[in-house]
């Protein structure tokens, strides 16, 4: 009893919320970065180890477009999904869409893309770091009673839901998303049907590309743009799709989830060791729950 | 029946191998640091072994390779640290600047040499055994199974990074003197220690051939084509998933061990996901279905980076890269793969089935004329 009041009168609450809500964060930037991993493994079942480089991508297009042409920080955003979406469409046409049948070898021939990638980037702008200017409104802090949180976050946050909500709107409200969930539960029967499954999967790898353009876009606001910046990225969103089972839903969940724990664990420990304890913890739920938090109704590929 | 499945003829060309290896030293001369390199080219070849062994003849794509790799480097290492330290002076200097004022009980062991690397060994070897477990019981596979492994080695990579007092952090270990054993000093250096580090590969080499030769290669081999349908023939599947995975994780080990042995180094950089991504386009470019071609690709790959990379330079990963997709895509077994369909165009005489090839193979791919 006398342990536990100590621990009451020493636990500090305003220090522990603020871990809440930078947990928060923290599942935003995650889920931010692993939504276009979601939709192409969800749809397609490729796993996409270049996500990470496209979500590079996505920061320099941002970069280029706001130094070489003057571009406002809040357009480039909608501008890099378009960018990158374009290098994913060129990719799947080029080189995807013959490995569809293939699941492993689309993680090595992605891996591949990677390398080209990053060395490509690295000839074409260097490999000194880059920053981005951002909006006078977005470098200070915001404080709400005893929480204080970078405005830079909010805005993560803020776009983050959004895309959720917009993608939602997309999956379950409209007749390409009635066709993208047609052909990942049953691609010969939706075929069958007159759907045109080779195109809804371009236009999904293309979809899930543009998605990490726009998360490198809004991630360079508060990270350095270097060429292998891309790597920082990868394991998190692998993860958050991993634990969410490939569901937009699970994701979401999964994002929450991981987010808050690892902020929590940081609060009580310290980042790295955090970040070792909820690896652990996501083997051992792999353990229990292989098929993650919200399997697909799908056939597991 | 093509000569490449021909195991007598397997079995000539590894011994071709091993020859011309174990006689470069007499040709190398007096450039130890071209030996002492070369022999770090049988370590890169002992981690090729284990992933041909897990990803092409068990189907286990493992992007975790480091595991096993990072700790038995580290094992080896802490070994050859604490053979430094005396009763006087029983820390190592970097734990005294991290103001820790006694041995973390997990250096202890280490500082008995033969304990130290009974253990190098032992702790990855027991890592793999409880994480395949854990993961193949669970089903996991494919390529959830692979994220499993990288997400595993970032983990890890983080921990012994993040360990600053216990680990040195990200400056890694470098122990002054080189490994001794009893009253006899490996000088990593000399042709003896090249020989040793080939002669390691050769026993992984022959234990992963004759495990493949098996029965439950053959086993491992049908769970590679389907998985399902093992299981409903009532063989335990995530067993013997486990029992490859293991001693793929082991050879990792060895290797690891060797490599601290030879470059007295080693740092959280072993740790790092791109290195074990490197050792599975060895595979690949190599030929992941044949131990020998996934060896000679490391070989390429590495020697390619070490004599190109300085001519090429900024360009070399652009190239690799590039030639890694171009045959992911149109050669998936890899370069070996044109050596299969050269040779299966030669007619032998031979109508005997020396059984390397799997049935479901055999008659996936009729050879004309066999």
């Amino acid at each position: 009893m006398a342990a536990g009041s100590l621990f009451l009168t020493q636990f500090n609450w305003s220090a522990f919320i603020n871990a809440l809500v930078l947990g928060l964060s923290i599942a935003s930037i995650w889920l931010i970065a692993a939504l276009g991993l979601t939709i192409i493994y969800g749809a397609a079942g490729v796993i996409n180890m270049a996500h990470g480089e496209l979500i590079m991508l996505g920061a320099y297009s941002t970069y280029t477009l706001q130094t070489s042409f003057g571009i406002p920080f809040l357009l480039c955003i909608p501008l890099s999904f378009l960018i990158v979406g374009a290098i994913g469409l060129l990719l799947e046409r080029v080189l995807i869409r013959y490995l569809y049948k293939r699941p492993l070898d689309t993680m090595l021939a992605t891996f591949g893309v990677s390398l080209v990638l990053i060395q490509g980037t690295r000839i074409i702008f260097g490999s000194s770091p880059k920053y981005v200017d951002v909006p006078e409104f977005l470098s200070g802090s915001l404080e709400i009673g005893f929480v204080n949180i970078a405005t830079v976050r909010i805005l993560i946050f803020v776009v983050t839901v959004a895309v959720c909500v917009a993608l939602w709107f997309l999956f379950f409200r409209s007749r390409f998303g009635i066709q993208v969930r047609a052909v990942t539960q049953e691609k010969e029967m939706a075929a069958s049907f007159g759907v045109n499954s080779g195109r809804v999967y371009m236009m999904t790898f293309a979809l899930g590309a543009g998605l990490a353009g726009l998360a490198g876009a809004i991630l360079c606001a508060m990270a350095t743009v270097l060429p292998t910046m891309g790597g920082n990225y990868l394991v998190p969103s692998f993860l958050v799709v991993v634990v969410g089972g490939g569901a937009l839903a699970g994701s979401v969940a999964a994002g929450v989830g991981t987010g808050e724990l690892q902020s929590i664990f940081a609060y009580f420990t310290n980042d790295t060791f955090a970040r070792f304890v909820l690896f652990i913890l996501i083997v051992v739920f792999l353990r229990l729950r292989p098929q993650g938090l919200f399997a697909p109704s799908a056939k597991r590929r | 029946m093509n000569l490449f499945h021909n195991v007598r003829a397997q079995w000539l060309a590894y011994a071709v191998f091993f020859i011309v290896l174990a006689l470069v030293p007499l040709f190398v001369g007096d450039d130890v640091f071209l030996l002492n390199q070369l022999s770090m080219y049988g370590v890169y070849a002992m981690l090729a072994l284990g992933i041909s062994l897990c990803w092409g003849f068990g189907g286990i794509l493992n992007l975790g390779q480091g595991i096993p790799f990072g700790l038995g480097a580290y094992g080896m290492a802490m070994t050859m640290q604490m053979q430094t330290q005396d009763e006087y002076n029983p820390m190592p200097p970097f734990m005294l600047n991290n103001s820790l004022t006694e041995l973390p009980w997990f250096w202890v062991p280490f500082g008995n040499t033969t304990v130290g690397i009974i253990l190098s060994i032992a702790i990855p070897a027991l890592f793999c055994a409880i994480f395949g477990w854990t993961m193949f019981r669970a089903r996991v596979s494919g390529p959830f199974f692979a994220i499993m492994t990288l997400a595993m080695l970032s983990a890890i990579g983080t921990l012994f990074l993040g360990m600053q007092p216990y680990t040195n952090g990200a400056n890694g270990l470098s122990p002054p003197r080189s490994l001794q054993l009893g009253e006899l000093t490996v000088d990593p250096y000399s042709p003896g220690s090249y020989w040793v580090v080939f002669g390691l590969l050769l026993i992984a080499t022959v234990i992963a051939k004759l495990m493949t030769l098996s029965r439950s290669g053959l086993v491992a081999r049908s769970i590679r084509n389907d998985a399902e349908r093992v299981r409903f023939l009532g063989y335990n599947v995530a067993a013997y998933e486990t029992m490859i995975y293991t001693v793929s994780g082991i050879f990792a080990a060895v290797a690891g061990a060797c490599m601290v042995v030879l470059s007295q180094y080693v740092s959280p950089d072993q740790f790092d996901p791109t290195f074990s991504l490197m050792m599975v386009v060895w595979a690949g470019i190599g030929g992941r279905m044949s131990l020998l071609a996934a060896m000679l690709g490391a070989f390429l790959i590495q020697g390619g980076q070490s004599y190109l990379g300085d001519e090429l330079d900024a360009t070399w990963y652009l190239f690799l890269g590039t030639f890694f997709i171009l045959v992911v895509r149109f050669l998936p077994k890899g370069l070996v793969g044109l050596v299969e369909s050269g040779l299966g165009r030669i007619r032998i005489g031979s109508k005997r089935n020396d059984g390397d090839s799997a049935a479901s193979e055999v008659s996936l791919n009729p050879q004309p004329g066999a």
